[in-house]
């Protein structure tokens, strides 16, 4: 239909504002082709908080986020890349909550660096509270990005994270469990998405996306990944 | 302000009369040149001894100080008791405790040596503006104009001997008309007074050259030749002597007898902030405490700004009316200077902070003042056209987080090169803010893609998450179990290491893959009962 050069001819009238062209900034590219064309800019967004819902840890969801991570802290002015609160212990049945049994999750250094990610831009914060961390970390402008485990987030507190990455101008990726209840509730994230385990990937159903349109993707890793 | 030689100052420093015949008295129909400065050289030869028993060496029994050189250790200095038994620097302590079984050996502290010299040159600078540390023994003290002050030489140097002994120290003095001079004749031990510039080259011909401290090789080139004192070097012709000892040397030699100027940076007392408020009210609760702060912080921030100096170190004191005072102890990673980063870091350490009752009168204390690096501004916003983020603002997050959360709880990572799991990753707490130049910036980057190819290991494929400690599975039919049965994918990858470090491992490792679809990584132990753990998550 966008081929038609009527309606292209149309559509290029500045009288004609689209949705789509608010998403006209920078993005940063997922590293996932079928999950760029997706979304709008071809990437994520490179302010804005991302809201992945999972319904428990290691389901590779960060898998989904390294790539992105990996290209940010190779720039060659690249600012702290910060994962706040990371998750205590591997997520009950029941969600995001700590397994005591078997003592804190630790970030492992050698599995970051395979991946890319430069180790000279990571900061771990081990925060009680994670939104006031992860709040001055996105408007501190010192970050590109921040990754978050998060148990409950009000709408307001997600607001405020937003806010927040706009005047820092950071990225954030803020994980959350999956539930009928988080499905439900609105969100001012700019990208919001769902995940499910599935085998050699992940099936990504898109909520929300400013500026882009929602979807359900497959997306697969690659083999050495699965 | 008198020319002429006074002995008052040499009868005091040393009891016995100074060989004043030795130095070759000028014709009168020369005329007498003014010195434009008079300096007193001091010099403590036992300085290692006094900055860590004061003024009491002399009555404890036989007491050394050694240091530490390699492997060796020697004698830096002797109280009298020890080097009446023959105890010298330089010596041995083997050979020492030889010569005196019962001789008391202390370790050296260069940090109290130096703090006592400083405390010297603030003592002097009652006599004198400009007074210069000689590190690390000495101290020079401008006189010229003071000497009227103080009635003559005699009497200054008295004063400053007198106020020297409250410090616990006893320099060895000698007025000269350049500061070489008067430090090498104060070394020299013997009294030496000179005030007229002209007599200066005689007085100093019979001194050893050893008192100015040259390298011990250019000494015993020069003893070869037979030139034992200043005055037989002086004598060697100017040209073959820079060509042989180095201009240097040469320009030693001129600054010494102050044929081309010697300039000296004046020692400043360091300055720290001090403020005291007593409050009209108690003041209760953090919103109001901070309130009444910020004059005081403000006070601080315009006090630093005039002196172009930050502060690392900041102590506030709460004062209570019965409780004792709540101290609240703030320590930067970089110096600060501005209010109101003070201000924000400030506030968050009282937030953690409990006090006991209300506050009454609160007090900043400032630590020592360091220098303020200048700093300019990007031209790109951060995260705009690949402007990076200002070193300031990744300080002022590291150190607002620290503040809150403690120092633990924020930290860098770093890989170490092992092959057990446990070790592989480390938490770095010293954590580099960014590097500050492109070229800096570019080196990482190369450094660390240079890391990603090094270790062999890396080629495996590691869970992102690794539990602090591994959690033991129950089994069934001798396969793991967690949240039901566990699917094993591919091939075990056996690391067996650590068995000369008492800290074996034996374990071969799978990815796993759980009923819900999460992924993890398990291990079955090598040895018997053959458990299984779980170790790790991916991503």
């Amino acid at each position: 239909m966008l081929g038609d050069p009527r309606l292209a001819s149309l559509l290029n009238n500045p009288a004609i504002w689209r949705g789509s062209s608010a998403a006209r900034t920078s993005t940063v590219p997922t590293g996932f082709p079928r999950l760029d064309a997706q979304l709008p800019g071809q990437g994520w967004p490179q302010v804005g908080v991302v809201e992945i819902l999972i319904p428990h840890l290691a389901i590779g969801e960060l898998y989904l986020v390294l790539p992105a991570l990996a290209f940010l802290s190779r720039q060659p002015q690249a600012r702290w890349c910060a994962w706040m609160a990371p998750p205590e212990g591997p997520f009950s049945e029941k969600g995001l909550r700590p397994f005591h049994a078997c003592g804190p999750l630790e970030l492992f250094a050698p599995a970051l660096t395979a991946h890319g990610v430069s180790l000279s831009r990571v900061l771990v914060v081990r925060a009680e509270a994670p939104l006031w961390a992860c709040e001055q970390a996105l408007r501190s402008g010192a970050c590109d990005v921040v990754l978050a485990w998060v148990r409950r987030a009000p709408a307001r507190s997600v607001r405020r994270l937003q806010l927040a990455t706009e005047r820092g101008r950071t990225l954030a990726f803020l994980f959350r469990t999956l539930s009928a209840q988080t499905l439900r509730e609105p969100s001012r994230a700019a990208v919001r998405l769902a995940l499910q385990p599935a085998s050699g990937g992940v099936r990504l159903k898109l909520l929300k996306c400013r500026g882009g349109s929602r979807g359900d993707l497959l997306i697969t890793f690659s083999q050495d990944l699965r | 302000m008198s020319v002429r030689p006074s002995r008052k100052l040499a009868e005091l420093v040393a009891p016995e009369r100074p060989s004043l015949h030795l130095i070759p008295q000028r014709p009168l129909a020369q005329p007498r040149s003014r010195a434009h400065e008079l300096w007193i050289g001091a010099h403590l030869p036992q300085l290692a001894l006094e900055a860590l028993t004061g003024p009491a060496h002399a009555l404890s029994g036989p007491l050394a100080i050694v240091e530490q050189q390699g492997r060796a250790s020697h004698i830096v200095a002797a109280n009298e008791q020890a080097a009446h038994s023959g105890v010298r620097a330089g010596m041995s302590v083997a050979t020492a405790l030889a010569l005196l079984p019962h001789l008391t050996v202390k370790p050296r502290d260069v940090h109290r040596e130096r703090a006592l010299l400083e405390r010297l040159a603030l003592c002097a600078q009652r006599f004198t503006p400009r007074v210069s540390l000689e590190r690390p023994d000495g101290l020079l003290l401008e006189v010229k104009g003071s000497l009227h002050l103080f009635d003559g030489a005699a009497k200054l140097g008295a004063s400053f001997l007198a106020a020297c002994g409250a410090c616990g120290a006893r320099p060895r003095l000698a007025l000269a008309p350049t500061p070489c001079a008067a430090l090498a004749a104060a070394r020299f031990g013997k009294p030496f007074e000179v005030m007229d510039a002209a007599r200066l080259t005689g007085a100093l011909a019979p001194l050893p050259l050893a008192v100015l401290r040259w390298s011990p090789e250019a000494l015993e080139r020069l003893a070869r030749i037979g030139v034992r004192t200043i005055g037989e070097a002086l004598r060697l012709p100017r040209a073959g002597f820079a060509r042989r000892f180095g201009r240097e040397m040469l320009g030693a030699l001129d600054r010494l007898l102050g044929r081309s100027p010697d300039l000296r940076t004046s020692f400043r007392a360091p300055e720290r902030f001090r403020v005291r408020r007593g409050f009209l009210y108690e003041v209760e609760g953090h919103d109001a405490l901070l309130a009444a702060l910020a004059p005081l912080i403000e006070d601080l921030a315009h006090f630093l700004q005039a002196r172009q100096c930050g502060i690392t170190e900041l102590e506030c004191r709460l004062g209570h009316r019965h409780a004792p005072v709540t101290p609240c102890i703030l320590r930067l990673a970089a110096p600060a200077a501005h209010s109101h980063r003070l201000q924000t870091l400030l506030a968050e350490r009282l937030m953690v902070l409990p006090w006991p009752e209300p506050v009454r009168s609160c007090e900043l204390r400032s630590g020592r003042l360091v220098p303020l690096p200048l700093d300019t501004n990007e031209l790109w916003q951060p995260g705009e056209h690949g402007g990076g983020g200002s070193q300031a603002a990744s300080t002022d997050l590291i150190e607002c987080l620290r503040a809150r959360l403690g120092v633990e709880s924020v930290h860098a990572l770093e890989i170490h090169a092992t092959h057990r799991p446990e070790d592989a990753s480390r938490a770095q707490l010293a954590i580099g803010t960014q590097p500050a130049t492109s070229a800096d910036r570019l080196a990482g980057i190369a450094a660390d893609s240079a890391a990603d190819g090094a270790p062999p290991w890396l080629a495996y494929r590691r869970p992102l998450w690794l539990l602090a400690r591994p959690q033991l599975l129950p089994q069934v039919d001798g396969l793991p179990q967690w949240r039901g049965p566990l699917r094993l994918l591919g091939e075990p990858e056996r690391i067996e290491t650590g068995w000369w470090e008492n800290n074996e491992i034996a374990r071969d490792y799978y990815h796993a893959i759980d009923s819900s679809g999460a992924r993890v990584w398990v291990f079955r132990e090598r040895v018997k009962p053959h458990r299984w753990f779980l170790h790790g998550m991916f991503g």
